[in-house]
């Protein structure tokens, strides 16, 4: 089942994202060791939008979906310019301290934690929607072991 | 919900989730610490980006001016976080026992 709920596009949702997702972790009965990769990698997404897709006044569409061994979640967001995330540059976080800015870091981390990520545009409707997925490796070395 | 609370001299404590949401409150407090600082990170649940640009910050501030920012009883999730950051070589980190 997919759970799902609309945000204000506003760095004040972050909260009630926060307990929606550990609502929906709850009640589908996903690895709570996920929850806290998964809330940052929402985080990150969703203050993307706010920052970056100023034109819209829509709210923020997140939704949940339980899957295999972990989560799948959508962000959508409604009314904006394609600004993909997938395609931007790392940072460089070897640069030494006088040269490292913060900006970017988010997108550079979650790139890393993640199991998958992708980015579609939908330019009749102008919607925008990450997809990203998430699953245990306490759960991939029982598959190992099955296979072994 | 994020707090800090000063644990002696040169000792702060900080606790609860440091989010985009916390992100100014967080500052505005830091700018406030001088001189070399050890921040107890075992209670702190959880970083974002948001967050890490608040230490990065603090970072530059204290060493400027012959300072440091240290960083106490940090546990494996935000070792990650700070390795996958390049921070692991910007702050000496201490790892939780």
């Amino acid at each position: 089942m997919t759970a799902h709920r609309l945000f204000e596009r506003s760095f004040d949702s972050l909260p009630a994202i926060v307990a929606f997702t550990a609502g929906v972790f709850s009640s589908e009965g996903i690895d709570p060791s996920l929850r806290t990769v998964v809330d940052l990698a929402i985080e990150e997404l969703f203050t993307n939008m706010v920052k970056y897709s100023t034109g819209s006044r829509a709210d923020v569409r997140i939704e949940m979906t339980a899957i295999d061994r972990g989560v799948e979640v959508t962000l959508i967001d409604y009314d904006v310019d394609r600004f993909d995330v997938t395609a931007r540059p790392d940072v460089d976080v070897n640069l030494p301290i006088e040269q490292r800015k913060p900006g970017g870091l988010g997108l550079h981390l979650i790139r890393r934690l993640l199991d998958s990520i992708q980015y579609e545009y939908t330019e009749s409707s102008r919607q925008s929607r990450i997809t990203f997925r998430k699953t245990g490796a306490v759960s991939q070395a029982a598959d190992q072991n099955k296979g072994g | 919900m994020l707090t800090f609370d000063h644990a002696g001299p040169g000792t702060v404590v900080i606790k609860g989730r440091l989010d985009a949401a916390q992100a100014a409150a967080a500052q505005a407090f830091l700018d406030g610490v001088q001189g070399t600082v050890t921040l107890d990170c075992s209670g702190l649940e959880y970083i974002s980006s948001a967050g890490l640009g608040v230490l990065l910050k603090t970072q530059k501030r204290l060493l400027a001016s012959g300072g440091k920012l240290r960083l106490s009883k940090v546990s494996q999730h935000l070792r990650d976080i700070f390795s996958y950051s390049g921070f692991d070589q910007l702050f000496e980190i201490e790892p939780a026992q």
